[in-house]
């Protein structure tokens, strides 16, 4: 059975824009995609680039876009991802700038990781190296998954955010940001949450697109506990943080996520410039006829959700 | 050492189904600023011959922030919903909010999968007399209304067809992923949203954004952001011939129906109006369109409706 490889070529020396080609393969369907596109180069168009090493999802080179979703090519087999019109469609990831064919310029991707001084720093200075630093199996466990990234970069041309503004850190950074953050050998935790937080840790939309992890990191558990360290660590003055305190604190005091006072307590109540910026949205509400009460009526036996907070702990905006 | 993802038990018989008679957590939006979609709710229900017992003691279910505060409170709020809805003899929880659904059902799999979970759970609800036993189902209006109701059945009771309507779904991201929770449906190409435009005589359009981001969650953290997110993809739906957007949730709906004004200036006017999903669903079975809250949107779904001759010029 033969299929076709719809494969995005350009190159950035040379071509003004980029055209697609279009190459039967004579090859079974049970193939990854990664072996269809070595076939190509070395049978019909040695021309054609792309990053490969390892063919066994350990390298994390060869991340493309297949069929309009991001993955391991190498972990991909092309009959799980055949369109109906006997095709499969390669690109270079999204979020990254084309150099040639699917080879793209990883620099903003490793920049991120580069910032995050990702190599462990120590507690004590024991330059003579006399004693172990042991860490407990339950210690450990919590960096497992994220040991597993093997930085494809996948998760960061998934990520809705990133597309639209380049400035946020992206899933991977902030997974490993957590593995050093919650690693009990490290000795930078505050520093590492504030550097976290300043890269717009707290950009992240919440969608879940980064759970599409060939590697099952799932970056998103990661993000969740980064915000939770930003917290703990006292780092509670961006919008971010002030969002869910003030949200946790509705819900405390009403049982309901109170929108008026979220919005409020999130950008500042006394934060006028803030407030005008928001007011548009807020306008064309009102006009529909959907403003939310400013004043909300607690649930029936809302002292069951106190008691639910004050037994955890939880914190709640000050 | 990858960790396998196992598809969660989804479709059930449930004992809900059988009484025709649900649990229902209409979650805070729909209580607040998207009071239409609690009120179309209610009068689909009526409509469809269900019952909808509405918790009105139950906690927000963390609106996917909570976790960012504390890992355990949000979990132990939705065992207690969970516990009041076991306590009426009620085995399904419908939610008609995307964000509800995937938050519901993280933390209902959390103490389904942890002894030490639902155990802390049940030590906390048990000082005020409160227990989960594990038997409860969280569910979303949009699954209910496919695996509950049938698309045959639905196809049948239409009696004001879409006429060709052409309809952009927009599934909110937390209704699919992560599919660990979820997993009802394909998170990559659902389908419901389309099965349901279709079977209500309206035409689905297929685009990329379909399953993307709405921004809502981060429209307060950095200006521009959500109008952004909006904007790139209600772009995608017009230029696929859009004529309107149907969403499951209230989050999904406020962020496309509030950020196209603002993401006219860099994605194009899109002036795409977002129904809610029983809004479309309950126009097409007839119920009456001036009690759909249609006057409730920024953009404005009258000229759409009056096209497709879907509804008179006063209710939008």
């Amino acid at each position: 059975m033969s299929f076709f490889l719809d494969i995005y070529r350009y190159d950035s020396a040379t071509d003004e824009v980029p055209h697609r080609d279009r190459v039967e393969c004579d090859l079974p369907t049970t193939m990854t995609v990664l072996d269809a596109l070595e076939n190509v180069k070395a049978e019909k168009d040695g021309s054609i680039s792309f990053r490969r090493s390892c063919r066994a999802a350990i390298c994390g080179s060869c991340s493309m876009n297949i069929n309009g979703t991001t993955g391991l090519a190498c972990k991909t087999p092309v009959d799980s991802v055949l369109r109906s019109d006997n095709t499969v469609a390669v690109d270079p990831m999204p979020n990254f700038q084309p150099m040639k064919d699917l080879v793209v310029h990883m620099d903003p991707f490793w920049d991120k990781y580069s910032r995050l001084k990702p190599y462990l720093q120590p507690v004590d200075n024991d330059s003579d190296h006399a004693t172990e630093r042991r860490v407990s199996p339950e210690d450990m466990h919590k960096l497992v998954a994220v040991a597993n990234c093997v930085m494809c970069a996948t998760c960061y041309a998934l990520c809705p955010v990133v597309s639209v503004d380049p400035a946020f850190a992206g899933p991977a950074a902030i997974a490993y940001a957590y593995r050093f953050i919650e690693d009990v050998r490290d000795s930078k935790r505050k520093e590492r949450a504030a550097q976290i937080s300043d890269d717009y840790l707290w950009l992240c939309a919440h969608c879940y697109a980064c759970s599409y992890c060939p590697k099952h990191v799932d970056p998103q558990d990661d993000i969740i506990a980064v915000k939770r360290a930003t917290i703990e660590e006292g780092l509670t003055n961006h919008p971010g943080p002030r969002h869910a305190l003030v949200i946790a604190k509705t819900i405390k005091q009403t049982g309901m996520l109170h929108e008026t006072e979220v919005i409020q307590g999130t950008v500042g109540r006394f934060n006028i410039k803030g407030l005008i910026k928001v007011a548009p949205l807020g306008i064309r509400i009102a006009l529909a006829g959907k403003m939310p009460p400013v004043f909300l009526k607690p649930v029936p036996k809302v002292n069951e959700i106190k008691l639910i907070f004050d037994t955890l702990e939880a914190p709640v905006l000050a | 050492m990858t960790a396998v993802i196992e598809a969660p038990q989804i479709k059930r018989q449930s004992k809900s189904a059988q009484m025709r008679k649900y649990g229902f957590f209409p979650g805070c939006v729909a209580k607040e600023s998207c009071k239409e979609l609690f009120n179309s709710t209610m009068l689909l229900a009526e409509k469809l011959g269900i019952e909808l017992v509405e918790l009105t003691a139950a906690a927000c279910c963390g609106a996917s922030v909570l976790n960012d505060t504390n890992r355990d409170v949000a979990r132990v709020l939705n065992a207690r919903t969970y516990a009041q809805a076991e306590a009426l003899g009620l085995d399904d929880v419908i939610t008609i909010c995307s964000t509800c659904t995937g938050h519901m059902r993280a933390a209902n799999k959390e103490l389904l999968e942890s002894e030490a979970h639902m155990g802390q759970a049940n030590a906390i609800l048990g000082k005020f007399g409160a227990k989960y036993n594990g038997g409860v189902m969280v569910r979303h209006l949009l699954w209910l209304l496919i695996d509950d109701i049938g698309l045959d059945n639905l196809k049948k009771m239409v009696v004001n067809p879409l006429n060709g309507l052409k309809v952009a779904p927009f599934y909110g991201c937390h209704i699919i992923r992560p599919e660990s929770v979820n997993g009802w449906e394909s998170s990559r190409n659902p389908h419901s949203l389309e099965d349901i435009i279709e079977a209500l005589g309206g035409e689905a359009i297929d685009y990329a954004g379909k399953t993307r981001c709405c921004g809502f969650h981060v429209q307060l953290e950095k200006e521009g952001i959500a109008p952004a997110m909006v904007g790139q993809n209600m772009r995608m739906a017009k230029d696929k011939g859009a004529e309107a957007v149907l969403t499951p949730c209230p989050l999904c709906h406020l962020a496309l129906d509030g950020y196209q004004a603002d993401s006219a200036a860099r994605w194009g006017r899109t002036d795409l109006p977002t129904f809610h999903l029983p809004q479309l669903v309950g126009l097409a079975l007839g119920i009456d369109p001036s009690l759909l809250g249609l006057n409730k949107h920024i953009v404005s779904p009258g000229l759409v409706l009056q096209a497709h001759d879907l509804a008179p010029a006063h209710v939008a």
